[in-house]
């Protein structure tokens, strides 16, 4: 076996190895959850139920007795997630729901966030004026300091009720994305413009750098050259771990919109404690980060000169 | 004996067992139930966007007194009768006629010829029997409860194809009454005889009423087409045929200020739950506020006796003088919302003025506790036998201000020595600690339902027992109400109730909470069922 | 030292001092308030207005700060102690501990910190200090990762080498040289941390599982004050800022750490 193919079984290995200990891990703190769901949605005095007859519904949706572990594992194994206890349907087909509002979201506010943090951190290498750099050089600082579900609610109110330029309420698909893509590309944005900058900065500083100005090439040239594809590796790093943020941050941005998704799923979730639905939802997330980092992983040798001779 | 118009007695029962499910109800009354007079001549088509507040929940339909299910079922099913809001009489809908034994132990519907279902089946004596099968008996096998609106229902029987009988047990006066309200929507029979989970999914329901369910996305959206050959209004209805509208958008939209924002901003035309800060902000736009009255329990501090230190009786007339329920109103609602004057709104039948022995009297209060053997502590919390005078309430979710509500009397309390523990709702411990009176001391709630028996729903063991009474009295008292025939003498019994829970102060009443709803000014016919949720069938827009 | 970083340090010891002694910095009680006086809007009397209750906002700032500051203190005690801890074995024994060791970190990494954070809350039950535990979990992985390649990176230097070379025992090389040598790195982050926690804390106040009320914590009075964003905008936007303020605050600071010995 070449050693490229080992790496990569070895690096696949791990990834499995570590969504099982994220089910598991899951699956455990789930199962010591204090009330459970099952009651706190038949316990309504309305339905007039007897405890006899919950039994017989926790039965159902098959919570109880031993095995259960293996049975839910084998279900996930087959993509078979078991029943929201809140809504009475598959899970599959509520994550199948979310997944499409929730990938579009998460999808344009990440291209939104790179774009932002892509010129954030060359406008603020490109500038002479001390003082622009300087309020360039704060400005990831200061979109990772604002609350989002905060930004949301201030943007809402302003752009939607105020000016009334994009509706929340109706109105077409991509108006209806726009704010809460901002919303959630803006905190996202600001480590991947940290790390751009400050990459930016250390090329810059490399001697091989003013060797290449010397020979006459321009500035953005010798950006675009050097410069961005060294300093792309450890952007590229960060925005994989970012990218586990997004499910998280589609949560509040879910709430606030009113938007149907993956997020509000888990806050549904959560409240109700439908734990069927949050262990998909935590596998979910697990999933997407692990092949995420995965890719950033097996990327790294290509972009990488250095790294692919070394593997070479 | 047949009548239309019932007979007195039935009069008065009709608005028995107007069997509101859930705490959050309005009573019908102040919405010009034909609006559309003012606005001109309607015009049909439309598409209507009407914001809810919470998602809804199971849909099965002895499940519907929660709001945001009876806001999408009420347009989706009709019932046999007809509670008018106004009058609050019964009249004839699905059901054309009809007669009641002296008992009240035989009920004989004539129904409308005609009817369909959604899916084309006919709305016949035999689909009505196996709606009224379930609701009275229940069906464990299906995991289906019994409905609370339906009493001693024995069997169905099914005369011809368009006459149905019930049979009952013992008399049950309230059936009539009880054939009308939102839990008792008419669905298909194939709708019926699925399981409870089954039938707590939209898709599922199959009704005739005047709309049909055209889209839905789970917890967000659920969009309403209207029934082109839809012509069974109930026979009072001034609009007749198909609705005006020709969709309905039910949007879910939890964050308080979306909804009024949007509503304000021309992006909603009808919204649900407004909240008291908002109605000066909605109508200074030149939007309409409706705000229903409840009938019922009001909204309140209920005190368990259960409690080790609210055993004590002093204890809790204490805290009952020492909060002032003007304050709370004055302060966080608005004029929508009535102070309370006793356990019972001042429109539930057999309501007392209670008002006097309610007065805010924090000296009498803090003497109580005095005597109650609590004297203050460094900290100013009373302390008595090396224990705190602190107590826990959850914040309640369905209750308007809930926790500002809280907030206020744990400030009034404060100056008494009192410690008012406010816990966040978080369903999980919630479902856990609600029914530990040591953990959850107080809670705070309100029922509507237009009948008397709302207070025995509240304080019977049996039912919600918001108490978790220990109280065999107060049992008794609240048995013999709901199993007097005669209408005076219950009143009187309700009355003495009242007095009963006010004098051991098991209740602190705050105010009469009403369901508030904010419409556009281009939408007219607004109209809403007996217990305020709304009916889209006679609203257009211009 | 920078004037955006003498200004930064300003503002957190000004923080801190709401935090150790409210009482000097305003007259009025937190809890509660004047019912007549609701809803004014910031003014020479109350310098953020009032609230819905009529209790002066900036002394809820104020006192607030001792709940939003512990809190964020209490969480970054826990990512840092355990993910330290974590990371530190992992880098000196290495072998199959490290290996182990550093797949729980994966698998903490891999779920979002929210997540994780939510899951902890239902599991210990809301309140101030559950809160805080939930949001520390979450940066213990930040925290473990980051302690075992310092780790990693200071053994490989001569000074360690040497020190196990001359006979040095495990535990007290450990202690003596390779803790200190990593911590500033470390102690950037936590500062950085500190930031994320007082956001992370305020967020889940809006998801409903923050402090029990009256509780003035900074993030309840953000969520709680939303609602009436159209009707009194400083409910939420004052204490917003004060958020913002200190926020970019401890990340200023985390960098002049980071930058002074990186």
């Amino acid at each position: 076996m070449s050693g490229s193919a080992r790496y990569l079984l070895s690096r696949a290995g791990q990834a499995a190895l570590v969504l099982w200990a994220a089910f598991t891990a899951g699956y455990v703190l789930l199962q010591l959850l204090p009330g459970d769901a099952i009651l706190i949605k038949f316990q309504n005095p309305e339905l007039g139920l007897s405890p006899e007859q919950i039994a017989e519904i926790r039965s159902y949706y098959g919570t109880d007795g031993p095995g259960a572990y293996l049975h839910t594992l084998l279900g996930f194994l087959r993509g078979d997630f078991g029943y929201s206890i809140d809504t009475g349907t598959p899970v599959a087909e509520r994550l199948a729901e979310g997944l499409p509002a929730t990938a579009k979201l998460a999808g344009a506010a990440f291209a939104l966030a790179v774009l932002i943090a892509v010129a954030v951190a060359f406008a603020s290498c490109h500038t002479r004026l001390k003082w622009i750099r300087g309020a360039l050089q704060a400005v990831p600082s200061l979109f990772v300091s604002v609350p989002a579900f905060w930004l949301g609610i201030v943007l809402i109110q302003v752009f939607s009720f105020r000016l009334r330029l994009v509706p929340v309420i109706g109105g077409s698909e991509v108006q209806q994305l726009l704010l809460p893509v901002l919303t959630l590309a803006v905190p996202i944005s600001a480590p991947i413009a940290q790390i751009l900058a400050r990459s930016l900065d250390q090329v810059r500083a490399q001697p091989f750098v003013p060797v290449v100005a010397a020979k006459g090439a321009s500035s953005g040239w010798i950006l675009w050259r050097h410069v961005a594809r060294n300093a792309l590796p450890p952007t590229l790093t960060v925005a994989g771990l970012t990218f586990g943020e997004l499910i998280a941050g589609s949560v509040v941005t879910e709430t606030v919109f009113g938007r149907n998704g993956v997020g509000r799923l888990t806050e549904q979730a959560v409240n109700a404690q439908d734990t069927p639905v949050l262990l998909a939802v935590v596998v979910l997330a697990a999933t997407v980060f692990v092949l995420v980092n995965l890719v950033v992983d097996l990327l790294y040798p290509v972009l990488d000169p250095r790294l692919r001779r070394v593997a070479a | 004996m047949s009548s239309s118009a019932p007979r007195p007695v039935l009069a008065s029962l009709a608005v028995a067992a107007a069997a509101c499910l859930l705490s959050a109800c309005g009573g019908g009354g102040t919405a010009p139930a034909a609006g559309a007079a003012a606005a001109g001549k309607p015009v049909y088509g439309g598409t209507l966007t009407y914001l809810e507040h919470q998602a809804p929940t199971c849909l099965y339909l002895p499940a519907a007194g929660f709001y945001p299910n009876g806001g999408v079922l009420n347009q989706l099913t009709d019932k046999l009768t007809w509670q008018n809001p106004e009058t609050l009489k019964i009249e004839p809908w699905i059901a054309t006629s009809w007669e009641v034994n002296k008992d009240a132990t035989l009920y004989t519907f004539h129904l409308r010829d005609g009817v369909t279902f959604s899916d084309g089946t006919p709305l016949d004596a035999d689909a009505v029997a196996a709606n009224f099968d379930v609701y009275g008996k229940g069906d464990p096998k299906l995991k289906l409860p019994v409905a609370e609106f339906v009493n001693n229902y024995e069997r169905s029987e099914v005369v011809d194809r368009n006459t149905v009988r019930f049979h009952f047990d013992k008399p049950s006066p309230g059936f009539l009454q009880g054939t009308s309200v939102i839990g008792a929507g008419l669905v298909s029979k194939k709708t019926i005889s699925l399981p409870y989970e089954e039938q707590c999914q939209l898709k599922n329901v199959v009704g005739s009423g005047p709309f049909t369910v055209a889209n839905q996305v789970v917890d967000k959206e659920i969009d309403l087409a209207a029934r082109k050959d839809y012509d069974w209004a109930p026979k009072s209805s001034e609009h007749q045929g198909r609705a005006y509208l020709d969709k309905i958008k039910i949007i879910v939209t939890p964050e308080d200020n979306v909804r009024v924002g949007a509503l304000t901003s021309g992006q909603a035309d009808y919204v649900r739950y407004v909240q008291a800060y908002d109605e000066q902000t909605v109508k200074d736009a030149g939007f309409t506020i409706y705000a229903e009255p409840t009938r019922g329990v009001n909204n309140g501090l209920y005190l368990r006796p259960a409690n080790s230190i609210l055993k004590d009786v002093k204890v809790r007339r204490a805290l009952q003088k020492g909060t002032n329920a003007k304050e709370v109103v004055d302060t966080l609602f608005t004029p929508s919302y009535p102070v309370a004057t006793s356990v019972l709104s001042h429109l539930a039948q057999g309501y007392v003025d209670l008002s006097k022995e309610l007065a805010h009297d924090p000296e009498a209060a803090a003497k109580l506790l005095d005597e109650a053997g609590w004297a203050k502590g460094a900290d100013g919390v009373r302390e008595k036998d090396g224990a705190k005078l602190q107590l826990g309430v959850f914040v309640s979710g369905p209750q308007p201000l809930s926790k500002q509500t809280l907030e206020l009397v744990g400030q009034q309390w404060a100056k008494l020595g009192v410690k008012l523990e406010i816990r966040p709702a978080d369903a999980g411990t919630q479902a856990v600690d609600i029914k530990n009176a040591e953990k959850t001391a107080i809670a705070h709630s309100m029922v509507g339902r237009a009948d008397q028996d709302v207070i025995k729903s509240h304080f019977h063991t049996k039912n919600r027992d918001v108490i978790l009474s220990n109280d065999d009295k107060l049992d008794r008292l609240l048995e013999e109400e709901s199993a007097l025939p005669d209408e005076a003498a219950r009143n009187a019994k309700v009355a003495e109730i009242q007095r009963y829970v006010v004098d051991q102060a098991y209740a602190i009443p705050l105010f009469e909470e009403p369901q508030v709803y904010g419409v556009a000014p281009n939408v007219h016919g607004v109209a809403f069922e007996a217990v305020a949720r709304p009916s889209f069938y006679s609203v257009w827009k211009s | 030292m920078r004037p955006g970083v003498i200004l930064s340090w300003a503002l957190i010891v000004l923080v801190a001092l709401w935090a150790l002694v409210p009482g000097v910095f305003t007259g009025y009680d937190p809890i509660s308030g004047v019912p007549a006086e609701k809803l004014r809007a910031p003014g020479p009397g109350h310098l953020f207005g009032t609230d819905a209750v009529g209790r002066d906002l900036f002394a809820r700032v104020v006192h607030g700060a001792v709940h939003s500051l512990s809190g964020a203190f209490v969480a970054v005690a826990v990512g840092l102690v355990l993910g330290t801890l974590l990371g530190l074995v992992a880098g000196s024994v290495r072998g199959a501990l490290d290996e182990i060791v550093m797949r729980v970190v994966d698998v903490l990494l891999s779920v979002p910190g929210l997540l994780l954070a939510l899951t902890v809350i239902i599991l210990l039950g809301p309140g101030t200090v559950n809160v805080a535990v939930a949001v520390g979990v979450g940066s213990v992985a930040a925290f473990a990762r980051l302690a075992r390649s310092e780790v990693v990176r200071v053994r490989r230097t001569d000074y360690v080498e040497a020190a196990f070379g001359s006979g040095g025992r495990f535990a007290a090389v450990l202690w003596r040289h390779v803790l200190p040598n990593s911590l500033v790195p470390v102690v950037a982050l936590a500062a950085l941390q500190f930031g994320v926690a007082i956001l992370a804390i305020s967020t889940l106040g809006f998801l409903g599982y923050g402090a029990e009320p009256p509780t003035p914590e900074w993030g309840l009075l953000i969520s709680e004050g939303r609602n009436y964003l159209a009707t009194a905008w400083w409910l939420t936007t004052l204490p917003g800022t004060v958020v913002v303020a200190v926020v970019l605050a401890a990340s200023r600071i985390s960098r002049s750490i980071g930058r002074e010995d990186g």
